[in-house]
């Protein structure tokens, strides 16, 4: 086919076997990227149809859109914000805590200290605080 | 507009945020009210979605919703500034094109379709910054109806549910599933929040009518305001601000004692009745021995208050078990686990032995609930029996669940326990082989649930149930074929002309053949287009929930496989102008200034996690989304500020307190789950056995349990034949009538005043001063 081929959104449909609609919400996700052309009739490429085929086959491994957002970001498409590797802190039912795992090691110390001290408050039954001071550690410059 | 947590900061003013962006949380849809009549035979809803974004550029708004039972979409009204439209019944891939040719012109276009497992997508698409549009749809629903009352529940949210190649992950705001499309087309299910505030405003406001009806109403899940309408209640939310995070669920009290009938004239010319039958007019049924196989769902699902819940309930049934019963119990989540590898007979050691083993069954995995039931099954082998499962019906797929069920050939009854309703699932379940099925709130006392359920478990009053259909009669949905005590029998039927006067039933029972007249006296004249509407919707439902995803597929592309039921099922549709999965509803509304060509965002609503869930339980651990989540993170310091600004500042609304464990009903059913096989309480010497079992049978019977009524009736029935059958010779004489008058009043429903479990509960042995409050007690005629 030459580089030239572009289809309907219907055509691009039959082709990947997708319905519309999920063509649209991947769009919408951030998975696929927007039609070539905006307006009435607006048209998709050969690096749609290759891109519907990746995400079929990241969805047979097990993949969640989410996840392949991520994954497909790494292979230069979408818009997606660079990726920031995080760490998990579960500190109680309900509370999930989300730190950049690229910090400085004594800054990652110190700041797991404040969550576990944290964590302690809350499973002692206090989710009221008396002051911010309470707050852990956050380092100054990642509050702005 | 939900103004729960909205907190200042330094920051400024934050509304709700999304727990991943920290960036605030816009809702499409901000508002859900439901409204309509509630009968005893099913319910003609009308629910109110309204929508609204603040968005410059148009967005397709998609909500995901689960039918509840028996249930059915009728139509649809769109309105907005300046427009109101109504929605058509069209082929499901003729409305899809109709929908999208809408889209594409620029237009307001709306399109309700149901996927499999009852699971609707209602879509708005081109919704428009800064206009509000309100969607109004019609939906046939069916309650759980039993003898004393029956109940309705509406879904507000639905479960994340297990399905073997679902995409599974958690998310900083609780979690997604996302379902293979050659299994099930394009449904989309939203995302779930584990903390709800800050979604959509749920609200409710109910007629409830009907006769009978009017002397109760009650709910397990919400705060109502009860007021009187001419033909019943008016049943409405009493508190402002309620999030999607449960169903609501209605409790109606109804004379259990008495045949009604409802239907009347309809628009198709013809008559559609509706006739309700007590169990209690098959008569009463012999105590014969049962075999049971108790099925627990242990799936990762089940984490937490819900799984207490069942082995409670399930220590609850163990007791209530007869010496002569034999039974076995299966756990099951991917892996099925047993008790012991054959049915073993209910004596004292093999219960206790159950018990102990039940403790240390906690929950994991996935629902592989098929090859549960089909371990059950076997064990049952042969001789055949029952199975009675706990559960919470998180599956999905579960056409392919009830066809191999089915294939089993067990007769199944279900104990639902869940705050987001699988009751369309588990009714099915119990319906298709023959069982009955209970579903209740994890708020609520889910041990005397199950005592009430098992009560009936393996003991019909009438089986082989037939009716004439007389002249010009169709009678569809079929009744069952087995009826169980405490669930009555609805009669549903067509007359080309008038309601027949009465219908006559035959069945059999333990005495031999029977035979009943049901008079069909109507209760008023107007509801025959709502009865004939909730007859089409049970009809949908029932075929259905016979049709999987791969017959769907192939019937859509032509094939023969599916093409039957796909073209039956459309042709019911058509009948009933009901919608299906063959028949979907569409409305596409031309506005001023509509401009082709744009692509709108898709958004789908988030809902809340069903009420008592727990996260992990279902989208795993949080570090296995390690790495995913950082794709997620524009800004992580910033959320972590807003998420710590959340707990610190705003203490939260916490959950509405459920309805109060009763310490006395957990004493009582304490003591009765020491009842030795042969129904007497333990004891060193015979006398000793008689007192502690009538003091704990008058504490039951102050509770409401009586040989006849109440969650521990099997439980007195035993105590009752203990008692009688083995009064001890050397009893003193005015013992023996004392413990006699005990009985009598227990029989009689006559025990109120004394605070028998108190002496039940510290009673020992010859207590002299409780033979002395029993004596006293049969002196004055007043247990």
């Amino acid at each position: 086919m030459g580089a030239e081929t572009t289809w309907t959104l219907d055509e691009l449909s039959r082709l990947s076997g997708y319905s519309k609609r999920t063509i649209r919400y991947y769009i919408s996700r951030g998975v696929l990227p927007g039609p070539l052309r905006a307006g009435r009739g607006s048209r998709y490429g050969e690096a749609h149809l290759e891109r519907l085929a990746r995400i079929r086959e990241l969805q047979e491994r097990g993949l969640t859109l989410a996840e392949i957002a991520f994954e497909l970001a790494g292979e230069g498409g979408g818009d997606l914000p660079e990726p920031v590797p995080c760490q998990v802190f579960a500190l109680a039912p309900g509370v999930m805590v989300q730190v950049r795992a690229d910090l400085p090691p004594w800054r990652l110390k110190k700041i797991r200290r404040g969550l576990e001290a944290f964590a302690r408050h809350l499973a002692a039954d206090e989710t009221v605080m008396e002051t911010r001071d309470d707050v852990p550690d956050v380092p100054e410059q990642e509050r702005s | 507009m939900p103004t729960t947590n909205t907190m200042e900061t330094e920051g400024g003013i934050l509304g709700p945020v999304e727990a991943g962006r920290g960036r605030p949380l816009e809702l499409d849809m901000q508002r859900l009210l439901l409204t309509g009549t509630v009968l005893p035979v099913g319910a003609r809803l009308r629910v109110i979605h309204t929508f609204a974004t603040a968005d410059t550029k148009p967005v397709e708004v998609v909500y995901a919703f689960m039918l509840p039972r028996d249930a059915a979409l009728r139509s649809f009204q769109v309105e907005g500034p300046g427009f109101s439209a109504h929605s058509e019944l069209r082929p499901v891939e003729e409305a899809e094109r109709i929908y999208e040719e809408g889209l594409e012109e620029g237009h307001l276009a709306t399109y309700a379709r149901t996927h499999r497992d009852g699971v609707v997508n209602l879509a708005v698409g081109n919704l428009r910054g800064g206009e509000p549009v309100t969607v109004t749809l019609e939906i046939l629903a069916g309650v759980d109806l039993a003898d004393e009352g029956y109940r309705f529940r509406f879904p507000f949210t639905l479960a994340p549910s297990y399905h073997r190649e679902a995409r599974v992950v958690a998310l900083p705001e609780g979690g997604a599933v996302e379902l293979p499309e050659h299994a099930f087309g394009d449904v989309l299910l939203p995302r779930w929040h584990t903390d709800a505030r800050g979604l959509h405003e749920i609200g409710f406001a109910l007629d409830v009518a009907g006769p009978g009806t009017g002397v109760e109403v009650a709910s397990p899940s919400h705060p109502i305001r009860v007021g009187s309408r001419a033909d019943g209640l008016l049943v409405s939310l009493a508190t402002a601000g309620e999030v999607p995070d449960r169903d609501l669920v209605l409790d109606v009290g109804l004379d259990g004692t008495r045949t009604f009938a409802l239907g009347g004239p309809a628009g198709d010319g013809a008559s559609h009745f509706a006739a309700v039958v007590p169990s209690v007019a098959f008569g009463t049924r012999e105590e014969t021995p049962r075999t049971v196989v108790f099925l627990l769902d242990r799936s990762g699902s089940m984490n937490g208050e819900p799984m207490q819940q069942a082995r409670r309930a399930l220590a609850a049934c163990l007791a209530a078990l007869d010496e002569q019963d034999r039974f076995a119990i299966v756990a099951f989540d991917n892996s099925v686990e047993f008790f012991s590898p054959i049915l073993r007979p209910a004596s004292r050691k093999e219960r206790e032995a159950a018990a102990r083993w039940l403790e240390r069954i906690d929950a994991r995995g996935g629902t592989e609930l098929a090859a549960g039931v089909a371990a059950a099954a076997r064990l049952l082998g042969s001789t055949g029996g029952d199975i009675f499962v706990i559960t919470d019906g998180q599956v999905f797929a579960t056409e392919d669940v009830l066809a191999s069920v089915k294939k089993a050939g067990a007769r199944l009854h279900t104990l639902g326990i869940g705050s987001a309703s699988q009751d369309r699932f588990l009714t099915l379940l119990a319906r298709r082989t023959g069982g009955v099925s209970r579903f209740v709130t994890p708020r609520e006392r889910v041990d005397t649930a199950a005592l009430d359920l098992f009560a009936s478990v393996a003991r019909p009053v009438a089986q082989d149930l037939a009716v004439e259909a007389p002249e010009g009669c169709d009678l569809r949905p079929a009744p069952p074929e087995t009826v169980f005590p405490g669930t009555p029998v609805v009669l549903w039927g067509r007359a080309d002309d008038t309601v027949p006067g009465a219908l006559t039933l035959t069945f059999s029972d333990p005495d031999g053949e029977g035979l009943l007249e049901v008079p069909l006296t109507l209760h008023g004249q107007d509801l025959g287009e709502t009865v004939r509407l909730l007859r089409g919707a049970r009809l949908i439902t029932d075929l259905e929930s016979t049709l999987d995803g791969a017959e769907e597929a192939a019937g859509a592309a032509g094939r023969r496989t599916g093409r039957r039921k796909l073209s039956r099922l459309a042709s019911l549709s058509s009948s009933f102008g009901l919608a299906s999965r063959a028949m979907a509803l569409v409305a596409v509304v031309e506005r001023a200034g509509d401009r082709p060509g744009e692509l709108p965002e898709t958004r789908v609503v988030p809902v809340g996690l069903p009420d008592g869930m727990v996260p992990a339980g279902v989208f795993g651990a949080p570090h296995v989304v390690k790495d995913f989540l950082a794709s997620y993170i524009e800004a992580p310091p910033k959320v972590l500020c807003c998420v710590l600004d959340a707990i610190v500042e705003d203490p939260g609304s916490s959950p509405p307190p459920g309805p109060e464990m009763d310490a006395r009903t957990d004493e009582l059913l304490d003591l009765l789950a020491r009842l030795e096989p042969d129904g007497g309480m333990p004891g060193s010497t015979p006398e000793a056995r008689i007192l502690a079992t009538v003091l704990v049978l008058l504490a039951a019977a102050a509770q409401g349990s009586s040989t006849r009524r109440g969650p521990c009736r099997a439980h007195v029935r035993r105590m009752v034949r203990f008692v009688e059958a083995t009064l001890p010779a050397g009893l003193p004489a005015d013992r023996r009538e004392a413990v006699k008058a005990a009985v009598a009043a227990v029989r009689g429903e006559q025990v109120a005043g004394w605070d028998w479990l108190e002496l039940a509960g510290s009673a020992s042995g010859d207590d002299a001063g409780a033979w002395e409050a029993l004596l006293e007690a049969a002196e004055e005629g007043a247990f």
